[in-house]
């Protein structure tokens, strides 16, 4: 058998690609950089996570009829800590990731229409129907939220606050970790806690 | 979406009115206008509930669960415990919660109004199972659940007192779509100053519940990580792994474990496994594992369910040792296939093919590179062959590390018989004229890559008894890791070992550090033989601990018939042709001989007895079985207790602990003068395995209580799955058929 360098050195190129694989991508990670991707939102514009480098960005997993979303939004909670983050120039996008027929999936003017009458402030509502962001980052309820530095690394994952009920009053008593989250980001300090029980409705994909 | 949250009086009864959905049923009833009404409507309560001790807040009808207060007796005595359960009957297709709901959900809560002085436990948790989601995964409960509480009275309480015990019980329950729910249960019962009777209604509802709960675990349990793998272990002596159908472990905590992600199940000699990935807490430190091992096994005619409570600590290692990163784990095993060319196994083969580069590299330096590159090619082949074997083999599930082979007599046997032919040959008994067998001098010429492929392939074969007490490290952790991970830390052991040849031929130049080519080169390659030789030995000494002077025997007898067949070859060789045949003939046979002797030592096992997993008796408890004890009390008119039982079944060490242990079953056994007789199956005695026949079983475990033999009545073989109330009625009918 006539074994040509080529034959052999691409014996070898193959078997050290075989070490490849272990080098895909693996669950988001606090401390690494957060999964990159793209997004159209409700006003049809196309979102790019590492477009936000410098911001910081806040990802919030949603369903409308969800009653731990509905805790957050009739208490005015969660509209009141997006504005107090926008307002300091944090990206916050809320992410829906529900699939066509199942609980919380809107279309684009449903979800502006949401957005408007419950006197929300994202920066934009992502449209994830097929559920790709949400598997990405594991997101698993809804809420599900996930902090983001302005040099891409993923800071904080986890529940809203400490609090797991549907119980309305509890959002009073509560400790909010996306607003100690953002606190820390400011202050240029370590996030603690930087991962917590998620807690919620599953996510519908 | 409106939502009522408003109270309803009726009778001085407050009740509250469930969620935040358009289906909200009242379950108090209806505001009256006129007091008449209510007066009425009282006197109709009085007629049907008035006597009962249980009021209208109990059972709660929600849209979808049917919620219950129950209490297992009829009556409180006063400082003394009893349970009480939370009775959750599901709509079908819709469930609720266990302690750690998984990736979603949220677990139910019971909040007690209790009198003065009562103290209430937590729940209680039946195992649960997984309900899958999607791509996510639950953990909760379908159809029925009941959630034990253990209430405390005080010690002091006044009789004919009536004591109301309130849960407000608050539950999220889901079919996809998920409703938040709650119910407040009122429960009445009476004081009373002796045992209190137990409830016939919920007998068998507390039965069933615990049943359902988690049991102490029989073996040791411990945890190892990595970076992105749990395994859990517990030391079980084996386990057959045909009797365990399907194994979960539901962790305690949220964010242990990847909940929907796979738990691989592997079963070897002295250890169970179940290994699974990491979750969103895999940066934080872990020293303890809480939770429950939920496991399925296989008994005669029938599974059981076992769960069993887990409360395991990480291994030494893990503990102690940071988890070793990918990288770090490649640059040990480069290192380490560097240091294989050390081993006495390995160097004599390759130092003789860097003496040829000697000769060669002056004549055809582009051939040696490429002889380089083949020749690493082929230990890298060979290494990613047996990496892949080990893999398939640790997921068909055999628990086996790197020199697995070790653990075959025969393997064991062959390898000493290869290292001792090559050793022959380095010695000059033997010109291999194989291509195999790259030592003769005739190869340093010819520029045969099929040859040094070959010779890459038998490097590895041959370094593999020596690998492992310096590849630990890394081959620890690739062991652990998902397969690309796994090969590739294989692969990195493989480079390195072919990494100082692939050099050589690449650098020729270095090639004048190393002496040069001289009558010393066959003294050189003489003395290289004795490693071998030395190897050989170690092998044989392996197989001595193996299976005995016996095995030994056998091997050094099919060493002889190798050095037999040796010569019958070189003696043969230059003489006529039917001599050569001939000799080729009977070598051959010598040759068969030998290694059908080699499969010998594989028959012969060491007479220790493995170690029972059981828990020591006390004196007077039991005694070891033996048909001729059994015969003996028989014939002594004694009634006799059989357990038959074996250290790998899961259910017998459950039964003996929930039941067979228990006080008031031993107390039993005792006063109705049953001996109590233990028969061991672990090892597959045969006297127990007749016996075992005799019942029309093949397994464990099998229960029989013998009546005295003058009652004349059959032996009672009780079910496979034991509880207290079973063994101790079992004991009673023996009383009551008793002439005595």
């Amino acid at each position: 058998m006539f074994v040509t360098f080529n034959t052999a050195f691409s014996y070898l190129v193959l078997v050290v690609l075989a070490m490849l694989p272990h080098w895909a991508a693996a669950a988001p990670t606090v401390g690494e950089p957060a999964p990159d991707f793209t997004a159209t939102d409700s006003e049809g514009n196309t979102q790019k996570l590492s477009d936000q480098r410098g911001s910081v960005v806040v990802l919030e997993w949603t369903n409308h009829q969800c009653p731990f979303v509905e805790k957050h939004y009739q208490t005015g909670n969660m509209q009141a800590l997006q504005k107090d983050a926008t307002s300091q120039d944090v990206v916050w996008w809320s992410v829906i990731s529900s699939a066509p027929g199942k609980q919380g999936h809107v279309s684009p003017d449903q979800a502006n229409e949401l957005t408007a009458s419950r006197d929300a402030a994202p920066s934009a509502v992502l449209l994830d129907s097929e559920g790709a962001i949400g598997q990405l980052y594991g997101a698993r309820t809804t809420p599900h939220m996930y902090v983001i530095d302005p040099e891409g690394t993923l800071v904080y994952m986890g529940g809203i606050d400490d609090k797991p009920s549907t119980q309305k009053a509890d959002v009073e008593t509560a400790n909010n970790y996306v607003r100690t989250a953002l606190n820390a980001v400011q202050q240029g300090q370590a996030v603690d806690p930087a991962t917590t029980q998620p807690y919620g409705c599953s996510v519908k994909y | 979406m409106k939502r009522y949250t408003g109270l309803i009086r009726i009778g001085g009864l407050p009740c509250k009115t469930p969620s935040p959905d358009h289906s909200a049923v009242f379950v108090c009833g209806q505001r009256h206008r006129s007091w008449l009404g209510s007066v009425l409507l009282f006197t109709l309560w009085l007629i049907l509930f008035g006597f009962s001790s249980v009021t209208l807040a109990n059972p709660v009808a929600t849209p979808h669960v049917r919620a219950q207060l129950i209490s297992e007796a009829t009556a409180v005595q006063a400082n003394q415990s009893f349970w009480v359960a939370l009775h959750l009957n599901m709509r079908d297709g819709w469930h609720t919660y266990w302690r750690n709901p998984g990736d979603s959900g949220l677990a139910t809560t019971i909040e007690w109004k209790l009198p003065a002085g009562f103290v209430a436990s937590d729940i209680y948790w039946p195992y649960p199972e997984a309900i899958a989601m999607g791509p996510l995964v639950n953990y909760g409960y379908h159809g029925d659940v009941y959630l034990l509480v253990q209430l405390t009275p005080p010690a002091t309480l006044k009789n004919r007192e009536k004591l109301t015990l309130t849960a407000d019980a608050d539950w999220l329950v889901c079919e996809e779509n998920c409703i938040p729910e709650q119910a407040t249960l009122t429960l009445t019962l009476p004081v009373t100053s002796d045992a209190p009777r137990l409830d016939d209604r919920w007998k068998t509802g507390f039965i069933e519940a615990r049943q359902a709960l988690p049991k102490p675990n029989p073996w040791q349990a411990s945890f190892s990580l990595t970076s992105d793998q749990l395994t859990l272990t517990l030391d079980a002596l084996n386990f057959p792994s045909e009797r365990l159908k399907k194994a979960r472990f539901f962790p305690k905590q949220d964010g242990i474990i990847e909940n929907a992600a796979a738990q691989t199940l592997t079963i070897s000699d002295d250890q169970i496994s179940l290994a699974t990935t990491r979750g969103a807490q895999r940066n934080v430190p872990l020293s303890r594992l809480q939770g429950v091992l939920v496991l399925q096994e296989d008994l005669t005619g029938t599974t059981a369910t076992q769960a069993l409570e887990i409360d395991a600590s990480a291994t030494t290692a893990a503990a102690n040792t940071p988890p070793t990163p990918f990288g770090y784990a490649l640059i040990l095993a480069l290192l380490g296939g560097m240091v294989l060319n050390l081993m006495p196994c390995v160097f004599p083969v390759l130092s003789v093919k860097v003496l040829h580069f000697a000769h060669q590299a002056h004549n055809a330096p582009t051939a040696v590179r490429w002889h380089g590159v083949v020749f690493t090619t082929g230990v890298l082949v060979s290494f990613a062959l047996i990496a892949g074997l080990l893999l398939l083999l640790r997921a068909g599930g055999a628990q086996i590390g790197w020199g697995f082979q070790l653990q075959s007599p025969f393997f064991v046997t062959t390898l000493a018989y290869l290292l001792f032919i090559l050793g022959l040959s380095l010695s000059g008994a033997l010109t291999l004229g194989a291509r195999l067998m790259d030592l003769g001098s005739g190869w340093a010429t010819r520029s045969d890559y099929m040859g040094t492929f070959a010779t890459g392939g038998l490097a590895t074969l041959v370094a593999t008894p020596c690998t492992a007490p310096f590849m630990g490290t890394a081959l620890g952790y690739a062991l652990t890791q998902p397969w690309p991970t796994a090969l590739a830390v294989f692969q990195a052991l493989g480079f390195g070992f072919a990494l100082p040849y692939l050099v050589l031929s690449f650098k020729p130049s270095l090639l004048r550090f190393l002496p040069k080519p001289g009558p010393w080169m066959a003294r050189f390659k003489e003395f290289l033989a004795f490693p071998l030789y030395a190897t050989a030995a170690w092998l044989i000494w392996v197989l001595s601990q193996q299976t005995g002077p016996t095995g030994v025997a056998v091997a050094l007898t099919g060493l002889i018939l190798i050095a037999l067949a040796i010569w019958l070859l070189g003696t043969t060789a230059a003489v006529s042709r039917r001599w050569r045949l001939l000799g080729r003939l009977s070598a051959v046979a010598a040759l068969i001989s030998a290694l059908a002797l080699a499969q010998l030592p594989q028959a012969i096992t060491p007479d220790s007895l493995p170690q029972t997993a059981m828990s020591n008796p006390k004196a007077g408890d039991w005694e070891l079985f033996s048909p001729q004890r059994l015969a003996e009390l028989r014939a002594g008119n004694q009634p006799v207790f059989v357990n038959f039982t074996a250290a790998w079944c899961i259910t017998c060490l459950v039964n003996e602990r929930v039941a067979l242990s228990s006080p008031r079953v031993k107390a039993g056994l005792a006063e109705a003068g049953i001996t109590y007789l233990k028969a061991d199956w672990t090892n597959h005695d045969p006297a127990i395995t007749t016996m075992l026949a005799s019942f029309g079983r093949s397994g464990v475990p099998l229960y029989v209580l013998y009546p005295p033999a003058q009652q004349g009545t059959e032996p009672i073989v009780l079910p496979q799955i034991l509880t207290e109330s079973l063994v101790l009625k079992a004991i009673k009918s023996l009383e009551n058929t008793d002439p005595s």
